[in-house]
């Protein structure tokens, strides 16, 4: 493995004084999935500092308000999937916590490493932007909260600077009339990486109409977004088989619309579609 | 490179290391500690071989910066076995035909050690679940999960 220097900071403000004084060379340590596998590539310039995080108890945990749920950002996927405030509150981010890698990566793997690495298939994302969440950033230059909707330029790039530090994630909690459901298709049932995925939530009127609906597909785009022209169909509809696949179709040309058509296109167009309407039908 | 000094526990033996950083846990129980009943596969968290138990929870070694076990505990396959005599679940392994080239027991062994710890009754599908991390190149899955889900049950041999 390359060489650099080794620091474990007990606190955030010793954790800042670092970012800052490595300022574009240092990487930050959570979980390690990716950041070890990135330190053996022999192709990549090694960071001068590691900084780990994991002595930093006050990036532990989730809480919840009376309104909100907040993840902090060295929270694991298997800490995530089984808690019962997210299993409540934000069903979507449960099943995505259940399919993230395997069990040994999932003990290991943050969410606050899944949005930093900012990889296209990160399954934490589009649930995430579906419960329009937003993450608090933190350097010695002060505080910012940034909604995730706007914090993506493109794969493995966010709009956050070298030296600043993710503190929590944070989310209203969805209404009991709101159902979701997010999908996922690998190239195998475990260890996979999403090819593609689908956030979807679904709320519901009394009288069976669709009131509001948010469907963010992953792996799709080059950047995670809202398919909001696909949404507009949906609203004040009563659900059928037949909107479903409409609006499984519109995702599908949005996408190629960005992407243009590439080798993976003939299977990925009849893929999403399919994602989409299976995603809005099993919403719960 | 500035060595780093950590104090951890591998198999309840209290150890002070002074170690260089650029290691991962799997080359330290490998190398230096000379524990090697752990497998080095594909180095990437993908094989599940180097699997160890890190606070109890099964975790891939190679994937574990050597200097992030200060201060936890850490579990190999080297503790299951006491002395001569094999734990249950290393018997039930052999009883169930389900060691073949034998490569990926080691980390199976340990994925179903963190599942049994967690459930002592575990479905078929929360061991598929549990080993989902652990290739087989054999492909012996189905006497791996027998041998996890009858771990005290010998199964009459015929």
């Amino acid at each position: 493995m390359k060489q650099f220097e080794y620091f474990s900071p007990k606190n955030v403000v010793e954790t800042c004084a670092l970012l800052k004084e490595f300022e574009n060379d240092a990487q930050i340590l959570a979980g390690g999935t990716d950041v070890l596998i990135e330190l053996r590539k022999s192709s990549v310039k090694p960071p001068r500092a590691i900084i780990d995080i994991n002595r930093l108890n006050e990036l532990k945990g989730i809480t919840e308000t009376e309104s909100e749920i907040i993840i902090k950002p060295l929270t694991t996927h298997t800490e995530l999937g089984s808690s019962s405030s997210i299993k409540k509150h934000a069903r979507l981010l449960h099943i995505a916590a259940h399919v993230i890698g395997s069990p040994q990566i999932r003990n290991r793997g943050t969410i606050g490493g899944n949005i930093m690495n900012a990889a296209a298939c990160a399954d934490t994302v589009p649930p995430l932007m579906a419960l329009d969440a937003t993450v608090k950033l933190l350097s010695v230059n002060g505080e910012r909260i940034v909604p995730i909707i706007d914090f993506f330029i493109k794969p493995y790039q966010t709009i956050a600077i070298k030296n600043e530090l993710l503190m929590e994630i944070r989310f209203p909690k969805l209404l009991d009339s709101m159902k979701s459901m997010f999908l996922k298709l690998g190239r195998r049932n475990a260890l996979a990486i999403s090819r593609l995925s689908v956030a979807a939530i679904l709320r519901k009127s009394d009288s069976g109409l669709i009131q509001e609906v948010r469907i963010v597909p992953g792996a799709a785009f080059p950047k995670w977004q809202r398919m909001t022209e696909a949404e507009k169909i949906l609203v004040g509809q009563k659900p059928s088989k037949e909107l479903f696949i409409e609006t499984g179709k519109r995702v599908s040309e949005a996408m190629i619309s960005f992407t243009g058509r590439r080798w993976s296109t003939e299977y990925k167009e009849p893929v999403i579609a399919v994602l989409v309407r299976r995603a809005l039908e099993t919403c719960q | 490179m500035k060595k780093v000094t950590i104090h951890t526990s591998v198999n309840h033996k209290h150890y002070e290391l002074e170690i260089k950083p650029n290691l991962t846990l799997l080359s330290l129980l490998r190398e230096e500690l000379g524990l090697t009943g752990t497998k080095c596969g594909c180095e990437v968290g993908e094989c599940g071989a180097c699997t160890v138990l890190m606070n109890g929870k099964a975790v891939n070694s190679c994937l574990v910066l050597a200097p992030q076990i200060d201060g936890q505990e850490i579990v190999t396959v080297e503790e299951l076995a006491i002395g001569n005599k094999l734990h249950p679940l290393q018997e039930s392994f052999l009883n169930h035909d389900a060691v073949h080239c034998g490569f990926c027991t080691p980390g199976m062994l340990m994925s179903a050690k963190d599942l049994l710890d967690h459930n002592s009754n575990p479905t078929e599908e929360e061991i598929r679940t549990a080993i989902s991390g652990n290739l087989c190149r054999c492909s012996g899955y189905q006497q791996i999960v027998d041998a996890i889900q009858n771990n005290n049950v010998s199964p009459l041999k015929g």
